[in-house]
């Protein structure tokens, strides 16, 4: 064995400042000193990120290519078959206003209605090992993003942002185990709460607060609003039940539903930088049953 | 020098290319692992251990990261010792220091009451990222070991 007395003494050492460090930071929470080396990596390697993504781009998307391939027959099958649907609506005349309702509905977030979203780019992604689930993205607080604020894409909700630097930011993905989302049921309001579950973001636990409610197969989630907006704007859409769980005798009921956004090849997200104005709030939340609204 | 750039370029490449790849089954190798067995094995012991703490405060600190800091570099510190010491030829210690560094993760996670490691991720995740890693993991040792015998050489 080469050195072992020095490297058990270098390795006691190493492992201690590590679990001193580890301890500072958890104690610590927002006021760690260790945050400064944070937006200090954060920076630095955010900057050297954003250089890289131009180059990593095209290999990434000539190897998703590849792996897609198995199902790109059956997507162009299905984007023919919807395309022709399409035309036929268009034809028929009836495009506008069913089809624009019934997305608005989806959507719940445009940007008409006082909403204002700021476009990014994943840069990066982490996985395992670190056990978590959160991206990379180039914005950050030079255009206007602040921690807390609602992560989403053109499907639904994304996550939160975490941290920000001048350039770039970590959000924090709804699959993470350690986030969770308030929300509701979009057709009776129903409020309950979106946990992650790992699983690569292809499921979330949703867990209904009222035990006697109504939760059923095919049931679409939003999110439910917090004060200004954040961390999470209201009426964002979040996915759809696909399986609920029997719980018999416990307080609150529980269904797993699929994100609408596809948590595992994200690209292009939107920040929500900047809440509409206090009148403008309620034409955001999907228009079903004012009354109840109140209430909550 | 050629081991520390090394383990900053796997670093990028694992959260800029790698981990944004789907792959089946949902997990991804962990190449800065890898980078850091393979550079420790040329290094020895104590010399390993350093490039491991200091690795894993890299990656503790590289974006984007939701953990505390220091959990990584515990990790690899312990790994870059092992691999440095070495057990018995590079065969069983890579696959040892590929099966223990997910699992002290996962303990040292445990240790801060992180709400991430629960039972069905070490079930389900955990093997899927051991095996991806021990599929990546010939190409590494191949290049490591390649690299020692050009130094003896020279």
């Amino acid at each position: 064995m080469r050195d072992s007395r020095r490297g058990r003494l270098v390795l006691g050492v190493l492992l201690s400042v590590a679990l001193v460090a580890l301890t500072i930071d958890h104690r610590a929470g927002e006021s760690s000193p260790l945050r400064q080396l944070r937006t200090a990596g954060a920076t630095v390697l955010g900057t050297v990120q954003q250089f890289g993504v131009g180059v990593v781009r095209p290999v990434g998307a000539f190897v998703q290519s590849i792996l897609d391939a198995p199902s790109a027959q059956r997507r162009i099958d299905a984007l023919q078959k919807e395309n022709a649907e399409l035309r036929a609506s268009l034809v028929a005349g009836r495009l506008d206003a069913g089809r624009a309702k019934e997305l608005e509905r989806l959507l719940g977030l445009t940007r008409d209605k006082g909403y204002k979203v700021v476009t990014a780019n994943v840069v990066a992604r982490r996985g395992l090992p670190g056990f978590e689930d959160s991206v990379q993205i180039d914005v950050g607080s030079a255009d206007g993003v602040q921690p807390e604020m609602t992560v989403l894409n053109g499907d639904g909700l994304v996550g939160r942002v975490l941290y920000t630097s001048p350039h770039s930011s970590t959000v924090l993905l709804i699959s993470d185990l350690a986030s969770a989302v308030g929300a509701r049921l979009e057709g009776d309001k129903e409020i309950g709460v979106v946990h992650g579950v790992g699983e690569n973001g292809r499921l979330v636990q949703f867990r209904l607060l009222d035990s006697t409610a109504p939760l059923s197969r095919g049931g679409r989630i939003v999110s439910f609003g917090s004060k200004d907006g954040k961390p999470y704007a209201p009426g964002v859409p979040i996915g759809i039940i696909e399986r609920v769980e029997a719980t018999p005798g416990e307080l609150t009921r529980i269904a797993y539903a699929r994100p609408y956004a596809d948590l595992t090849a994200l690209d292009v997200v939107g920040v929500v930088v900047a809440a509409p104005t206090r009148e403008d709030r309620e034409a955001v939340a999907p228009k079903v049953a004012p009354k109840k609204e109140k209430q909550r | 020098m050629i081991g520390w750039l090394s383990v900053l370029a796997a670093l990028l490449a694992q959260v800029m290319v790698v981990n944004r790849l789907p792959l089946p089954a949902g997990g991804a190798p962990d190449l800065v692992l890898l980078t850091v067995i393979a550079a420790a094995w040329t290094r020895g012991p104590s010399s390993g251990a350093v490039l491991g703490f200091f690795a894993g405060l890299l990656a503790d600190v590289m974006p984007p990261s939701a953990h505390l800091v220091g959990q990584n570099a515990f990790v690899y510190a312990l790994v870059g010792y092992l691999a440095g010491r070495g057990i018995g030829g590079p065969v069983p210690t890579v696959v040892l220091c590929v099966l223990l560094a997910p699992l002290a993760t996962a303990g040292v996670g445990a240790l801060m009451s992180d709400p991430r490691v629960t039972m069905p991720m070490l079930s389900t995740q955990v093997p899927v990222t051991i095996v991806y890693t021990l599929l990546v993991s010939p190409v590494v040792v191949w290049l490591a070991t390649r690299s020692r015998q050009v130094r003896f050489l020279t």
